[in-house]
């Protein structure tokens, strides 16, 4: 296996906001290996969750390639990207988005559903997951019925699913408490060591990023080394590169 | 943009063109789209043949109108063609406006981004080409398969026009289907851009044709005789009008390529051939969640009640309800307040969304759509059963003539017509207008001559004098024998000086007078010939039976010194019958077969009159016997064929009625677009996530689609079962009518299957392509731009 596991090349993102152009990404370059563990930290506006999307095929770039396994991921028609989504890649949102018509069983599920693995198998699975993240007991529960944190851990449940190649999670830890995101910090590494899932995490928790392997900074539109670069210096978004 | 522009002139050249004629007038063709396509068919019809316009000049009825109306047609031409050249012109790229560099300059670009809104000309191609040929085709294989037939009335060679059609039809809607498939298949989208273009150049101008056929002159001398079959075909579909036949067709056909286009999409989107719908059914039901049973009792409820009672029912139950409730968490809150919280969190569950209540009343909707189809049409089908069953009755099933008026052979036809299999009676008649007169009153008749011994085996003559089959009939055998009337005696003051009036006992069960039961006096004088007469006929006349009339007849009597004397009989009242047909009640009068003979001079009879065991196959069985009795000089004809007029009003009217109906059911449709746009804004977050899980665009459309259909097919399932619950409750339990004006006691229903299916699937095919715009806008929304809708 010569090809990198996760190479992004060149990748450029701009929001346009009444007639203004944003260069949110302005050539990002990252290679990640197989099995690492990496934390994505930077400025809030900085563009991190801008580049887990582009990343998680959820967004669309104005230019760049990305390679997965060598291949090109944004060469991908619909159909393609959407088994990429299924199959490649596990989502964790900065807000866990559950679907509110489902059980956390349910929900941690859906992956394997809309794969149509066989239903009573998955719904097994998705509890055996859902006792791993410590929530057997809110099986039943709907969202609305979830604490926070308990529905973050209920949404790393449904990423883990399908056995991701990629795990990609915005700020997991974003809204807990301390021990409760070291607690899913944990899991992370566990997962990662365990199951062999390559991770990006992005967490604005120094003490969270400085206990994962790698760290990246998102900086001036462009990942840098975190150990390299000092964070003082980010320039703003938006301004003239 | 540009093609925006482009497709902004093509329809300016529309609008240009199709006003211009019906600004001239002449034309009369209202329609934008056929009046651009008549332009260009005039225009190249202009260049390239002098001499047909001429002709075209000579026949409209106008002659200086002509010269501005072939100005129309060339301005209609050439703005035509120059929409074209906008079109094309607009589907040029044109220069990019030149702006500053961007840090981006040079790298590649997101490749979906580039050509993810292809417009996909191979798909126009298929759309376009498709509906094309599925119209060619029809117009073709229909024209084979009728092949050589009927130019007169016999059918010479080729198929039925009904089996050629359906043939043709099928074939042709297989064509537009399978075309639809292809062309999104290829796509993977719905194309609807390629969709309305392919539809205005392609699949318009055929029609659009056919109907200018009908009101150019020169098109139809030199186009439409070839075309006749066709033109008959279509009158037949349009009762009596041509052109509305062919945009039935048209609408078939372009339905057919729109279904096919919406399963290509569906089973092709998602990359590959995928029809399932595991998942998606599963999350559209948890979207619906139509199968509550509060929701389909309450639905159901409301269709067979109405609106009102199980409103008050819900106020007297949830009033209960509350009291009770709220009285026990007040108790529970003493003892327990973690008890009495349950109890209220149980109550919030039981809240209604606003969109569950959408979801009612679309149910409710669609449901009352199918509900009233159902019930209107089986009512109307029992109409037409009754009027039927009535005809039948009185009329005989079919009639064998001869082109002469006699028929002296009579008996041998009837023994060979009993030869043909699946007649079950065979009897002679002869068929006349008279006046009948009474002392009371005069009136017009039909007066039939018939054979008193088997009559009883092709009409329900007798049962409609009150006699029972396998029983002698005393109105039947005083036919047969005149000595049996008992000529009426009347209460001496009371009659009108009736002089042959003579004592008689009440010869017909039918009418008992109670001036009849006096004593005989006087024997009776004069024997005259038996009559039987209608209920109502009876009653204008002012007789009874025994009662003495007399028919009057212009043809068959002497020269007088003035012309013909009209012919004059005395006939005595035998039986009085009722059919429950007015029409047969006041008009029909029947006499002997052989008075029939003496009084018209007729040899023999006038026609056989048959019964059938099939009355379905009446048409097939008179042909056979047309076939047995070597055709010429007898004819035949079947009871649909004597009644055409009355079965193509009740048809027509039970088309009209379905029409209006299938209006509501669109209604209710509307209903379940604003449910599903609703849901799918609603739902415009959890799609993002699904689409971020890895459901792909195709599973989407399928989520919504299948929200629409669950939606459809609960609605119509409770509109069916309603529907029919209504009709049994009809049939069992009866409506009544006033006997005086309908003539006919109760509301008649007839549940005919095939139509009821048909009015269900018609109902969720609605709700189906309903769902079809919203599930797509649910389709386009982007993950991130989901996700980030808060
Ligand atoms: N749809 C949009 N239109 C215009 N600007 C946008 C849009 N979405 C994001 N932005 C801008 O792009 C920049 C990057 O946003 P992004 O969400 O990637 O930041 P972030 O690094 O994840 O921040 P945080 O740590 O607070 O989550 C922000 O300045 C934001 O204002
Ligand atoms: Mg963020």
């Amino acid at each position: 296996m010569t090809a990198p596991f996760l190479e992004v090349v060149d990748v450029y993102k701009s929001y346009f906001l009444n007639g203004k152009r944003i260069d949110v990404l302005r050539g990002v370059n990252v290679r990640i290996e197989q099995g690492e563990l990496v934390s994505l930290i930077g400025a809030s506006g900085s563009g991190k969750s801008t580049f887990l999307h582009v990343a998680g095929t959820l967004d669309a770039p104005a230019a760049g390639v990305m390679r997965f396994k060598g291949q090109s991921v944004f060469d991908l028609n619909d159909a393609q990207v959407a088994e990429f989504r299924n199959t490649k890649i596990g989502f964790v949102f900065q807000s866990h988005f559950l679907l509110p018509e489902f059980t956390a069983a349910e929900n941690v599920a859906m992956p394997a559903l809309i794969n149509r693995r066989e239903r009573r198998a998955t719904m097994t699975r998705a509890r055996e997951l859902l006792e791993r993240v410590g929530l057997l007991h809110r099986a039943e529960h709907k969202p609305g019925e979830l604490s926070g944190g308990e529905s973050q851990r209920v949404a790393l449940a449904r990423a883990l699913i399908m056995q991701p190649a990629l795990l990609l999670a915005d700020e997991p830890t974003g809204n807990l408490d301390p021990s409760t995101g070291e607690g899913i910090h944990a899991l992370l590494r566990e997962v990662n060591r365990e199951l062999g899932i390559t991770a990006v995490v992005v967490t604005h928790n120094e003490v969270l990023a400085r206990s994962l392997p790698r760290r990246l900074r998102l900086v001036g539109g462009q990942v840098v080394d975190a150990d390299a670069a000092p964070p003082a210096d980010a320039a703003p978004v938006g301004a003239p590169g | 943009m540009l093609a925006l522009a482009g497709f902004g002139a093509v329809v300016w050249a529309f609008a240009a063109a199709g006003v211009l004629p019906v600004m001239l007038g002449e034309l009369g063709l209202g329609t934008v789209g056929f009046g651009t396509f008549l332009g260009a068919l005039g225009g190249a019809g202009s260049l390239l043949a002098v001499e047909q316009q001429r002709a075209a000049a000579s026949l409209l009825v106008n002659p200086e109108a002509v010269g501005s109306a072939r100005l129309a047609v060339a301005v209609g031409a050439a703005a035509w063609v120059a929409g074209w050249l906008a079109l094309s012109r607009g589907l040029t790229p044109r220069a990019a406006v030149a702006r500053a560099d961007s840090a981006a300059k040079g790298k590649p670009l997101f490749p979906r981004l580039a050509n993810s809104r292809d417009f996909h000309w191979g798909t126009l191609a298929a759309y376009g080409f498709g509906l094309f040929a599925a119209e060619v085709a029809f117009v073709l294989v229909y024209l084979l398969l009728v092949g050589k037939a009927s130019t007169g009335g016999a059918v010479t060679g080729g198929l039925a026009p009904v089996t050629a059609f359906v043939l043709a039809f099928g074939g042709s809607v297989g064509v537009a289907f399978g075309a639809g498939f292809l062309g999104a298949a290829n796509s993977r989208r719905l194309s609807v851009p390629e969709f309305t273009t392919a539809l205005l150049y392609f699949g318009l101008p055929v029609p659009a044709f056919l109907t200018a056929m009908h009101h150019v002159g020169w098109l139809m001398l030199n186009v439409g005789y070839k075309l006749r079959e066709v033109v008959y075909l279509s009158s037949l579909l349009g009762e009596s009008r041509p052109e509305l036949g062919y945009w039935l067709v048209f609408a078939g056909l372009v339905l057919a390529t729109f279904l096919g286009i919406n399963l290509g999409f569906v089973a092709t989107a998602s990359g590959r051939f995928d029809l399932r719908t595991s998942y998606e059914s599963f999350i559209a039901s948890r979207h619906v969640a139509v199968f509550r049973p509060r929701l389909v009792i309450g639905v159901f409820l409301v269709l067979i009640l109405g609106i009102v009672p199980p409103l008050i029912l819900l106020a007297i139950v949830s009033a209960a309800d509350a009291a009770v409730s709220r009285t026990r968490i007040k108790r529970l809150g003493l003892a327990d307040p973690l008890l009495a919280a349950e109890a209220l969190n149980e109550q919030r569950l039981a809240a209604q969304t606003p969109t569950a209540m959408m979801t009612a009343l679309s149910v409710g909707g669609v449901g009352v759509g199918v509900m009233a189809l159902v019930i209107v049409l089986s009512v109307m089908s029992g109409f037409e059963a009754d009027l039927q069953k009535k005809i039948l009755g009185t009329n005989s099933h079919g009639v064998v003539m001869k082109y002469t008026p006699e028929m002296p052979e009579y008996a041998e036809v009837v023994e060979k017509i009993h030869r043909v299999r699946g007649i079950t009676g065979a009897t002679p008649f002869i068929l006349n207008e008279v006046m009948v007169s009474s002392e009371g009153n005069i009136s017009g008749s039909m007066i039939k001559g018939v054979d008193p011994k088997t009559v009883g085996s092709v009409t329900d003559l007798p049962a409609s004098l009150g006699c029972e089959a396998g029983r002698p009939c005393q109105p039947m055998e005083a036919l047969e024998d005149p000595t049996k009337i008992r000529a009426r005696r009347l209460e001496p003051g009371v009659g009108e000086g009736a002089i042959d009036d003579t004592p008689a006992k009440p010869p017909s069960p039918l009418i008992r007078d109670p001036m009849v039961e006096l004593p005989a006096e006087a024997p009776d004088d004069s024997v005259l010939p038996g009559i039987v007469v209608g209920k109502e006929l009876a009653a204008s006349l002012r007789v009874v039976v025994g009662d003495r009339i007399n028919v009057v007849s212009p043809l068959g009597g002497e020269l007088g010194p003035n012309g013909p004397v009209p012919k004059s009989r005395p006939f005595r009242v035998a039986g009085v019958f009722y059919s429950g047909m007015y029409e047969y009640d006041s008009k029909f009068v029947y006499i002997h077969l052989r008075e029939a003979q003496t009084f018209f001079g007729i040899k023999g009879a006038s026609g056989v009159e048959v019964k059938v065991d099939d009355v379905d196959d009446a048409r097939g069985i008179m042909k056979r016997i047309y076939d047995a009795l070597d055709g010429y000089p007898y004819r035949t004809k079947d009871w649909g064929e004597m009644n055409r007029n009355l079965f193509a009003a009740l048809r027509l009217e039970k088309l009209v009625m379905a029409i209006i109906l299938t209006i509501i059911v669109i209604v209710a449709a509307g209903l379940i677009v604003a449910t599903v746009i609703m849901l799918v804004l609603e739902k415009r977050k959890e799609i993002a996530v699904l689409k971020a899980l890895g459901v792909p665009d195709g599973g989407i459309v399928k989520i919504f689609l299948s929200e629409g259909l669950q939606i459809g097919v609960v609605g119509s399932s409770l509109g069916l079962v309603s529907g029919l619950a209504w009709c049994l409750f009809i049939e069992k339990v009866g409506i009544k009518l006033d006997p005086q004006v309908y003539y006919i006691p109760a509301l008649p229903v007839r549940i005919v299957p095939l139509q009821t299916v048909l009015a269900v699937v018609i109902a969720i095919l609605v709700t189906f392509l309903a769902s079809v715009y919203p599930a797509l806008k649910a389709s386009q929304v982007e993950p991130v731009e989901g996700l980030k809708s808060e």
